[in-house]
């Protein structure tokens, strides 16, 4: 048996050796399965890659969701939208559920959103640091016992010496003089260009010429609250210092969260004390959007330096140092008189400069080349960062998050951000860095969902009022029908304020009791979520888990639906596959092509051997023989040429691996999971490239080879010619 | 009973669109063991008919074809080609070794395909033969890199290397040179003389029917009858047929 398997392999090789046309189809082959091997191989390591940075960044290795959705859970957004979630209300139930199937370690309730949030106007917020100071100075600082405190109270102002608050308020009043002049050079400067000309309002003008005098200044100084009305009603309306961030976040269980998803690490700042509300900002998005243009322009050139770039040669570079020297607006803006004068000095120490000008003074201190970038750089952190706000949200401010509820009324809630993060190796990645994360119980208030402490209080007044609950289909009858008679409450308006209830400390007071409180893990689950991660023991097994957390789904009847990662990524999980399809399609055209040349090879070849198969016949060689001997010769050719593709697919993968791929911008960290994607080989492109090869070589065969099976014996009788 | 074939009444037609030819119009024939027999006839007389259903690569229309005691008429294709295998050995008129394969291979195939030898076994066969045809020496050649003659004596020693039971040729030295054929037939005789296989062959040529047993001549489709050696090349004579271009004749076949 063995013998005649040899004896077909050595009549296959010598066939094969005697037509140089295979050479072509086994070239065909060869390049065909090399860039199948090569490429399926880094898909693969990508796919894995994107993986490891979906799942650990937000996903998990499945997401659920409400059956009931009609969008698509998104986590990374669709087209810009988001997936307009059903909630899911019983999460408790979902999580026991869960955790008793198999392979599931942990699920980790979620809610994705997004909302704008501003930080106060630059004109807005001095003025209001000058109002208080007034305040200060004129004794209204000091709060009377019981009192309600005034709007922007500030007690740090307590016990200041009054000559240090005559200090500060001219401090201020120069810092406000600084900015006119800023808006005064804004104004000329659109008034010089014909068409911006046009959006100049008359009324802005006026307002920043009065407003320039020294007369305004001396009426300051006698009636202060008068004219600061006026800056506040005329000039800070001008300053289009529109410093809105659009801000991603997932509201979630912050320990659940940290503890599972364990590439995540605090940035700056803490994380958030277990139970309690907080907010962390994602470490990029605080970089990128809430920091100083200027400072984040500088850091970028600095990693660029230190990735061997320079300013000279570099034209993204050479366009930073020109904006820094530019838009030098942002930072004089924020200078009051004292800092000024200050900065001014120190500037002109380290420049050796004899400017008088802050802005011509920051302008040259940014004019970086490759020869001074780091000590300027230094210089500029060193001298200008301690006299502005760096970031405009800092770790311990309260962030006032505003969203629409579930009904469609605005609500707003704040909460203090502790810290900002990241995920290891995905540090610069835009992708992972977009999301930003809230506690659960701020996410739900926000969307108008009952929290378990509100749930509570709702019951408690319930009971007080003996307010009994009416089911929204017998509203009217149980309300205006008949039996209507009963009283079920008696509201008198006006009695109570609301609002006047908490305002002031009221309001503060119950803001630092929210900030304290800490909630019980039983608090955190019960309650609504929108979505959760459930993160597995053996991501090997996702498909089958996926089944079995549907089927547990179907019989308990959760009204969940389960999604894998790469679903739930949205369009982002679908590049994969879009590459994946490419590939295939790339690779098919080269494998058709083989295909066919390989077919009418092998019916030429066929049809001049016909003699040799004839006398095979005739000497004794059954059928079957003669179709395994056709077929034989097209697999030894598509192994041998298909082995090298593979060999040499794999040897080039292995020399890219010793290198890894460096990612060629931020965007592809995320696909890379961090600076560099080290291919690495997979079986299944060898076995798909195997089977591949194995249908194209008997596809292309299986005809000419019974052809060459139904040669009579009859023919070796017949003459050559 | 002797008879190695038997043949009785057999018609062989052949259909040609809508025509029917009849190659064969009942043939009766019978050969012995140990005979060394020329089928002679004009071309279009049916000797390769005939032939074909001896060596079991076809089978009659109608009548009775018995090899080695075996009635062709109810075998399988796999039936028929296990009895080619171990009963028949096959010499052709050009000579169809495989090109791609060695002398030796070329004379190993058949033992492959019968797969009772082992390695040794096989080897020491083939090179048996190989010696008998005087190519002993030539067993790593390709069949491109021998001579005419050569080539047939390595067909000669791959249709005995079964040991089968007849050997059937088909012109075998139709292509090539008188000296060569002559030698070529000496061969064959010997062999049948030292074995006692059967040997049937066809042929134009007296000088080839001289060294036959006997001489089955055949015409239109129907056996005239066996002669002796003497009387065929005396029948071929008042045919008229030149007997100097004895291979003219047989390639204008």
């Amino acid at each position: 048996m063995i013998d005649r398997v040899v004896l077909l392999v050595r009549l296959a090789i010598r066939n094969l050796l005697a037509s140089p046309i295979n050479l072509l189809i086994g070239g065909l082959i060869l390049l065909g399965t090399m860039i199948f091997v090569l490429l399926g191989g880094m898909l693969d390591s990508l796919n894995q890659a994107m993986q490891r940075s979906v799942v650990g960044s937000l996903a998990g290795h499945l997401q659920i969701y409400s059956a009931a959705s009609k969008d698509e859970l998104a986590l990374f957004g669709q087209m810009g939208n988001f997936p307009d979630l059903p909630a899911i209300n019983d999460f408790p139930k979902i999580q026991d559920a869960l955790s008793k199937v198999d392979n599931v370690k942990v699920v980790v309730p979620m809610g994705i959103s997004a909302a704008l949030i501003t930080s106060g106007n630059i004109v807005d917020t001095t003025l209001e640091k000058l109002r208080n100071l007034y305040k200060a100075r004129d004794g209204q600082a000091v709060l009377p016992p019981n009192a309600v405190a005034p709007r922007g109270f500030d007690p740090k102002l307590e016990g200041v010496p009054k000559e240090e608050l005559e200090r500060r308020i001219a401090s201020e009043i120069s810092h406000v003089r600084q900015i006119i002049k800023v808006l005064r050079g804004d104004v000329e400067k659109a008034m010089a260009d014909m068409i911006s000309a046009k959006s100049v309002e008359p009324r802005n003008v006026e307002a920043l010429a009065r407003v320039e005098t020294e007369a305004f200044w001396a009426d300051f100084e006698r009636e202060p609250y008068a004219n600061l009305e006026f800056l506040e009603n005329r000039i800070a309306p001008i300053v289009t210092d529109t410093s809105l961030v659009f801000l991603r976040y997932v509201g979630t269980d912050l320990d659940k969260f940290q503890k599972s998803f364990d590439r995540m690490r605090v940035v700056k700042g803490t994380p958030v004390p277990q139970g309690q509300r907080g907010f962390l900002i994602a470490d990029l998005m605080h970089e990128d959007q809430m920091k100083l243009k200027t400072a984040r322009r500088l850091d970028k050139l600095k990693d660029a330096r230190a990735n061997g770039r320079l300013i000279a040669t570099d034209d993204e570079l050479k366009r930073f140092v020109k904006e820094n020297r530019h838009q030098t607006r942002e930072l004089v803006l924020q200078l009051d008189g004292i800092k000024t004068a200050a900065l001014v000095t120190s500037l002109q120490g380290a420049l050796g400069s004899k400017e008088t000008g802050i802005d011509v003074l920051l302008s040259q201190l940014l004019d970086t080349t490759d020869e001074n970038f780091d000590t300027r750089y230094q210089q500029f952190y060193e001298l200008v960062v301690p006299q502005v706000q760096l970031y405009r949200v800092k770790v311990g401010d309260m962030l006032t998050i505003k969203a629409f509820t579930k009904s469609g009324y605005i609500q707003n809630v704040n909460v203090k951000v502790y810290g900002t993060f990241a995920f290891t190796g995905l540090e610069k990645s835009p992708l992972a860095g977009a999301t930003s994360l809230m506690d659960l119980m701020s996410f739900r208030e926000l969307f108008g969902y009952l929290t378990s402490d509100k749930a509570e209080e709702l019951k408690e007044i319930q009971r007080d009022t003996g307010a009994k609950t009416v089911s929204r289909e017998n509203a009217e009858a149980e309300l205006f029908g008949e039996g209507a008679d009963e009283v079920i409450a008696e509201a008198t308006p006006g009695i109570i304020d609301p609002d006047a209830a908490l305002a002031g400390t009221g309001r503060k007071l119950r803001e630092e009791d929210l900030i304290r409180r800490v909630y019980t893990q039983q608090q955190l689950d019960d309650g609504v979520v929108l979505h959760a991660a459930v993160m597995l023991e053996d991501p090997g097994k996702l498909d089958e888990t996926i089944a079995k957390i549907q089927q547990a789904a179907k019989d308990q009847n959760l009204g969940i639906q389960v999604v894998s990662w790469q679903k739930a990524s949205g369009l982002l999980g679908q590049i994969i596959n879009v590459f994946r399809a490419l590939l295939f399609v790339a690779v098919g055209i080269i494998f058709i092509a083989a295909m066919l040349i390989m077919y009418l090879s092998v019916l030429m070849a066929t049809l001049q051997r016909t003699q040799m198969f004839g006398t095979m016949r005739a000497i004794g060689a059954q059928r079957g023989m003669i179709l395994s001997m056709v077929l034989i010769e097209s697999l030894v050719l598509g192994v041998i040429f298909g082995g090298l593709g593979m060999v040499a697919g794999s040897g080039v993968l292995a020399l890219i691996a010793s290198k890894g791929i460096a990612a060629p911008n931020d965007v592809m960290y995320f696909f890379f999971s961090g600076p560099r994607l080290i291919p690495q080989l997979s079986t299944w492109p060898l076995v798909v490239a195997m089977v591949i090869i194995l249908v194209v070589t008997i596809g292309s065969t299986l005809l000419p080879a019974l052809m060459a099976m139904r040669v009579s014996p009859l023919r070796a009788m017949q003459a050559d010619e | 009973m002797n008879a190695i074939v038997t043949i009785q009444d057999v018609v062989k037609e052949y259909s040609l669109g809508a025509t029917v030819v009849q190659a064969l119009r009942g043939v009766n024939l019978t050969v012995d063991k140990g005979e060394f027999i020329s089928i002679a006839g004009p071309s279009g007389s049916g000797k390769t008919t005939l032939l074909n259903l001896i060596g079991c690569v076809d089978t009659a229309t109608r009548g009775l074809v018995e090899v080695a005691g075996k009635n062709t008429a109810h075998m399988s294709e796999r039936e028929l080609t296990n009895l080619r295998l171990n009963t028949i050995g096959f010499i052709f008129q050009s000579f169809n070794l495989v090109s791609v394969l060695t002398v030796f291979q070329n004379v190993e195939f058949p033992l492959l395909l019968q797969n009772k030898l082992n390695a040794k076994d096989r080897k020491a066969r083939v090179e048996g033969l190989l010696d008998q045809v005087g190519l002993l020496s030539h067993q790593k050649h390709r069949p491109n890199e021998l001579s005419g003659g050569q080539r047939q004596r390595v067909a000669i020693a791959r249709a005995l290397v079964t040991d089968p039971l007849i050997v059937l040729a088909d012109e075998p030295t139709a292509n090539l040179d008188s000296e060569t054929g002559q030698a070529i037939l000496d061969l064959m005789k010997s062999l049948n003389q030292k074995k006692g296989t059967t040997f049937i062959f066809s042929t134009h040529d007296h000088r080839v029917m001289r060294y036959a047993n006997a001489v089955v001549r055949i015409a239109d489709g129907k056996v005239q009858g066996r002669e002796t050696p003497q009387d065929a090349v005396a029948h071929e004579m008042e045919l008229g047929l030149d007997p100097q271009k004895p291979a003219v004749a047989a390639r204008a076949s």
